[in-house]
């Protein structure tokens, strides 16, 4: 087998076109930054009552870009449908990553047709498909989302085993060979191989399924945890506001790293600390739902008890699974009712990542309630002689769920750079583990020689925290509009 | 022709549309209207009439979206929209200056007032500092505020809405204009607050001989301040003409509807009650053909008047009076109103809620992190007593901070008292918090808001919100009972069924507050504290929700405490009227009681100060000087003695330094004040009704 070049013979005909409307693209966008400075067109109405500028240099700069840009995204479009047609090999690495990710591709494709078809049905999630920006980070984000549950879910997409080490492959080049491969094996390694001779393709398809499945998890529970605090804060003021906005700062001024240092640690993770915050940080998601439920039944007596009850058990019986952990000092529950283990080290990233954004989201839900406290309809509220949990969960939380969705996606994004930044450090998860932290750490030290083994999930990593914070930006400018 | 008869502001046929990314909504259809020079034109309609729109086409400042698509606005004769940018910098806040409603926002609060006000003659007329200041002191003191150096120096936040809103007048007055665009000054300003700076722009109007265009949804305040004026609707000036003209003589259908809406002295709520437009205002793209205001016209005809566009069409025999009706001469305007039937009057029936001199007092720590430092007492209410009885209106009437919305507090429950006692059917409540009081109890007392946009969820559906409210009262068994009761709360409130569905955006102003009120009725509340629910409403809707009110009080029974500043509505609604001020109870009595001779001093200065919509009405001019004393720091003896004019009456100093005794002044009627029955006798009305 021959090594693969970057785009086989794919790229005689596309790569010219890609220079070609690159180059394009940077003298539009260079020519509508300079038709901004001149002053701006006169707006004239059109009969059917829309406003249309009156084209001048303005107009030719900004028809020029959307061209331009539309043009570039026709040519990145033909690399992937030309390669995944194209057959193995002759379309080169390009070609063959895109085969490998069809399955992505295709969903991709389905979702954004059903949601651009019934965009006006969809609420705010239609209204983000009228934002290009929008857009773009959904695509970013969902594309991760699909190739970690693929991964998962079949195995699909990697080409080899994350873990395997294969004999001469030490460091070698995107699109080298596999040398003696064994029977049924990827014959190449589209990214070249790491220092311990790992396919970095395959890692970086895992790496996304650990990020994707933690960041989303720890935020969710890091809200609960915020929300739960916050709204009381807020809403009775006083001397309990004052002393859980002052553990706020507390632990929102102890440096992060310093922190994460810290709980991992042998010795402290021997004395059991982090598996007592687990416990403490864990009880709030079943406060959370057993609050917002037992408030909204109240009145009824039929309902309330058997929900209550049901509710307890279930996530009561999830939370002792989780908090219990063989080989750790809590440790109570017999391996036959512990539904699941989680790895020492995952748990440990989990409870630090919720301890420290916990307090922020504290805070952001603290300020919206004290401004929704004020409404009329609160009050009203309060003068049916409704609980004070029902009018913070039922009356007031529904209405902050805008910021607070995108801060939501936000802090994933920010969550997802902590996660690679203890990877990263060799903080928590083991040193085999294909995440992207840790891998960008292993291929750190040959970065001048080999750099793709740091670059690939470095650049995997800047495309979902980009395309979350796209999405955020996105969301937040159509809620805004109307 | 020479500049007295030369108009100062020409708007010619003007239409202004707003481009959106759906279609063009044409704001401001044909539009003409002339200012000479020392007129007031008052530009009056409802909300989304394009009023403000005017006001901002002639500033020439409509947004990225707005566009002038038709006609011209000439300014001493000079075409606004063919200038160029830096020439309307030129004129506006020197030659046009605007105010706008709120004065919080038109100053900027990192400023000095001064350096906001020697800014305009500086960079406008480019005099130097000392000569601005010296204008700024001059034009400080014309406005009526006291100590104008201290003003000068002072942060706009140091001082209260109406001297805010004076300094706001001072600003636009510091260049001379020549034309004054005021877009609803005193909307936010308290009624007395309101009175003064009404004054003082009529007073300056004169002295400075400025032109004004005032917007207002105000019809008795226009009648109060302009000259002329001219009615809108739905984006098109539908009447104008001078003021006596268009109030005595008008000559549109919608004018005359909306002049029946409102509660003129004379109006009463069983025998000829307000009568509401029927219908909805329409959207800007949904109006229909020829007449705009044809759906909800008692004179419609069809075929005419949706045939094609009307044009203003001059009233003969008047100077300068046109309307957009091509019916007008047909129809007999002298004619009451049809199909209006009396009401039966509703008789008091037992007391059900008895007040003994209740008080609630607030403290204020300075410092609250270390409780040291001295607290400080708002005494928000001190000493009030009174009874209602079933199927009341006891209305309280009372200016920002007197204490009515802490009454409110205490009465529902949000508050417990700090002393005295609320007693409901012989059980004390006072001291009951509303958490501990019993589901009954609960149900009994409710409450209707005051902001629309504000008193429903926006979140759940409207359905979902009246079935919440009775399942906590615990009314009907199960789902399905209680879905059927909710639809028969909005049989109720007037609104179709199918509003159970919508949520609460879909809905207009009036229509969330008739959902508020079946929210308020969903326990079958026997007490209904009704805080201004119909202040923040347009006057057309005012009528409807007003009469929806009264329906539901008649069917139930129902003890309405009407909380209100607006006495026009209260003089019309109200069996009992209660004055407070500073926390105390001044007056009480039955409406006529309170609306006639003898008064207290303060409800004398506030019946002056309610602007009313009849060219008939002479009005004694009282105007209140000074602010409110804060409640933290009342003055004693008194608590109106610092702004009361009869204080010089009464001898020996009293009311600087006793309460006064709650006196009584005849069957039922009390008020806190020292002057004797002969000085009292003396008093003459304030409103009086001239002879027709």
């Amino acid at each position: 087998m021959d090594a693969l070049t970057w785009t086989g013979s794919l790229g005689t005909v596309l790569n010219p076109l890609l220079w070609v409307s690159v180059a394009l693209l940077l003298l539009a966008v260079a020519g509508q930054v300079l038709a901004s400075l001149l002053p701006a067109p006169q707006m004239r109405p059109r009969p059917d009552g829309t406003l249309v500028a009156t084209t001048g240099l303005r107009g030719l700069a900004d028809t020029a870009g959307r061209f331009a840009l539309l043009a570039l995204l026709a040519v990145l479009l033909a690399y992937i449908v030309a390669g995944a047609l194209m057959p193995y090999g002759s379309a080169g690495i390009v070609g063959a990553v895109a085969r490998r990710f069809a399955p992505v591709w295709i969903s991709l494709a389905l979702v954004f047709a059903l949601s651009i078809h019934f965009r006006r049905r969809l609420g705010l999630f239609g209204r983000l498909f009228d934002s290009t920006i929008g857009m773009i980070g959904f695509g970013l984000v969902l594309f991760w989302v699909f190739t970690a549950l693929y991964f998962t879910a079949f195995g699909w997409i990697a080409t080899h085993d994350p873990l395997s080490q294969l004999s001469g492959m030490k460091n070698v080049l995107p699109g080298e060979p596999v040398a003696m491969a064994p029977e049924g094996a990827w014959p190449h390694y589209l990214l070249g191989g790491d220092n311990l001779a790992r396919d970095v393709f395959s890692r970086m398809v895992a790496g996304s399924a650990i990020v994707v499945l933690i960041a989303p998890l720890a935020t969710l529970f890091a809200f609960m945890v915020g929300i739960t605090l916050g709204l009381p804060a807020a809403y009775f003021g006083g001397r309990l506001d004052q002393i859980l906005s002052f553990l706020a700062n507390l632990v929102l001024a102890f440096p992060v790293i310093l922190l994460f240092y810290l709980l991992v640690t042998p010795e402290i993770v021997q004395t059991g600390i982090p598996s007592f915050m687990a416990m403490v940080l864990f009880v709030f998601p079943i406060l959370f739902l057993a609050v917002l439920l037992d408030s909204r039944y109240r009145t009824d007596r039929r309902k309330r008890w058997p929900i209550l009850a049901v509710t307890l058990a279930v996530t009561g019986w999830l939370y002792l699974s989780l908090v219990s952990q063989p080989g750790t000092p809590v440790n109570f529950l017999h391996p036959d009712v512990d539904l699941f283990n989680i790895p020492g080290g995952i748990l440990i990233v989990f409870v630090s990542v919720v301890f420290v954004n916990s307090p922020t989201v504290f805070r952001i839900g603290r300020g919206l309630a004290l401004d929704l406290a004020t409404r009329d309809y609160v009050a009203a509220a309060q003068t049916r002689g409704e609980r004070p949990w029902y009018i913070m969960l039922w009356e007031m939380l529904p209405n902050a769920r805008g910021p607070l969705i995108v801060d939501f996606c936000l802090r994933i994004g920010y969550t997802t750079i902590l996660l690679g930044t203890l990877g990263f450090f060799g903080l928590g998860l083991p040193p085999e583990s294909p995440d992207w932290g840790t891998t960008i750490n292993d291929g750190r030290r040959f970065l001048s020689i080999y750099p793709h083994a740091a670059i690939v999930p470095a650049l995997a990593l800047l495309s979902l925290v980009l395309g979350l914070n796209l999405l955020a930006d996105g969301l937040r400018e159509e809620s805004l509009k109307d | 022709m020479d500049d007295a008869t030369r108009p100062i502001l020409e708007i010619d046929k003007l239409s202004i549309s707003f481009f959106t990314r759906l279609r063009e909504i044409p704001a401001v259809m044909d539009f003409s209207a002339k200012v000479f020079p020392g007129e007031a034109l008052g530009l009056v309609g409802e909300s989304g009439c394009g009023k403000s729109t005017v006001a901002l086409g002639v500033m020439q400042d409509l947004g990225t979206n707005g566009r002038i698509v038709g006609g011209s606005i000439r300014f001493k004769g000079r075409d606004l929209g063919q200038m160029s940018q830096a020439e309307l910098r030129q004129i506006r806040g020197s030659q046009i200056a605007m105010i706008y409603q709120e004065p919080m926002a038109s100053l900027n609060p990192a400023m000095r007032i001064g350096r906001q006000l020697v800014e305009v003659p500086m960079i406008h007329e480019g005099v130097s500092e000392t000569e601005a200041w010296a204008r700024a002191l001059e034009v400080v003191s014309d406005v009526r505020l006291p100590d104008p150096e201290r003003i000068l120096r002072s942060y706009p936040h140091q001082l209260s809405g109406g001297q805010q809103q004076r300094i706001v007048i001072a600003m636009a007055l510091m260049s001379k204009p020549a034309l004054l665009i005021l877009d609803e000054p005193t909307t936010a300003l308290d009624v007395t607050v309101e009175a003064a700076v009404v004054d003082l722009v009529k007073d300056l109007g004169k002295k400075y001989g400025t032109s004004m265009l005032f917007i207002s949804h105000n019809l008795g305040l226009v009648l109060e301040t302009c000259d002329r004026i001219c009615v809108m609707y739905s984006g098109e000036a539908v009447e104008r003409g001078s003021i006596e003209d268009v109030f005595d003589r008008m000559r549109h259908p919608y004018t005359q509807a909306l002049f029946r809406s409102i509660p003129l002295p004379g109006a009463d709520k069983t025998a000829k009650p307000l009568v509401a437009i029927p219908g909805n205002f329409p959207l800007p793209h949904e109006r229909p053909p020829g007449c705009n205001f044809g759906p909800r016209c008692d004179y419609f005809v069809k075929g005419r008047c949706d045939a094609r566009d009307i044009p203003m069409l001059p009233v003969e025999g008047d100077e300068r009076h046109e309307s957009r009706c091509i019916r007008f001469d047909e129809i007999d305007w002298a004619a009451e109103p049809q199909g209006i039937t009396a009401k039966g009057k509703t008789r008091p029936g037992e007391p059900v809620l008895r007040i003994e001199s209740l008080r609630k007092y607030y403290e204020t720590a300075a410092n609250a992190l270390f409780g040291s430092g001295e607290t400080k007492v708002v005494k928000a209410n001190e000493d009030i007593g009174f009874e209602a009885r079933e199927s009341e209106t006891l209305a309280i009437v009372g200016e920002s901070g007197c204490g009515k919305s802490t009454f409110a507090k205490v009465l529902l429950g949000l508050e417990t008292a700090s002393g005295g006692k609320i007693v409901l059917d012989n059980r004390e409540i006072q001291d009951t918090a509303i958490n501990k009081r019993d589901t009954q109890t609960v149900a009994d007392v409710q409450m209707v808001f005051q902001n629309p946009f504000d008193t429903l969820n926006p979140s759940m559906t409207v359905g979902r919100q009246i079935m919440r409210a009775l399942e906590v009262f615990g009314v009907g068994n199960g789902d399905a009972e209680r879905r059927e009761r909710m639809l028969t709360l909005l049989d109720l409130v007037k609104l179709p069924r199918a509003f159970a569905e919508r949520m609460p955006r879909q809905l207009s102003g009036g229509q969330k507050q008739r959902v508020g009120i079946a929210r308020a009725f969903a326990g079958g509340a026997r007490i209904v504290v009704a805080d201004e629910p119909v202040s923040a409403l347009d006057v057309s809707v005012q009528a409807a929700v007003t009469d929806l009110l009264m329906e539901i009080q008649r069917e139930q029974k129902t003890t309405l405490l009407f909380i209100s500043h607006d006495l026009s509505i209260v003089r019309y609604l109200a069996d009992r009227v209660l004055v407070m001020y500073l926390g105390h109870v001044v007056e009480i009595g039955t409406t006529d009681q309170v609306f006639a001779p003898p008064y207290h001093p303060y409800t004398e200065a506030l019946l002056s100060a309610v602007p009313i919509a009849d060219t008939r009405v002479e009005k004694k001019h009282i105007v209140l000087e000074g602010e409110i004393p804060s409640a933290m720091n009342p003055p004693p003896g008194c608590p109106f003695q610092t702004r009361c004019r009869w204080k010089s009456h009464v001898p020996g100093n009293k009311c600087e330094t006793e309460l006064p005794p709650f006196r009584t002044l005849g069957d039922g009627h009390h008020a806190l004040c020292w002057l004797t029955d002969e000085q009292l006798a003396t008093m003459e009305p304030v409103i009086k009704v001239a002879a027709e």
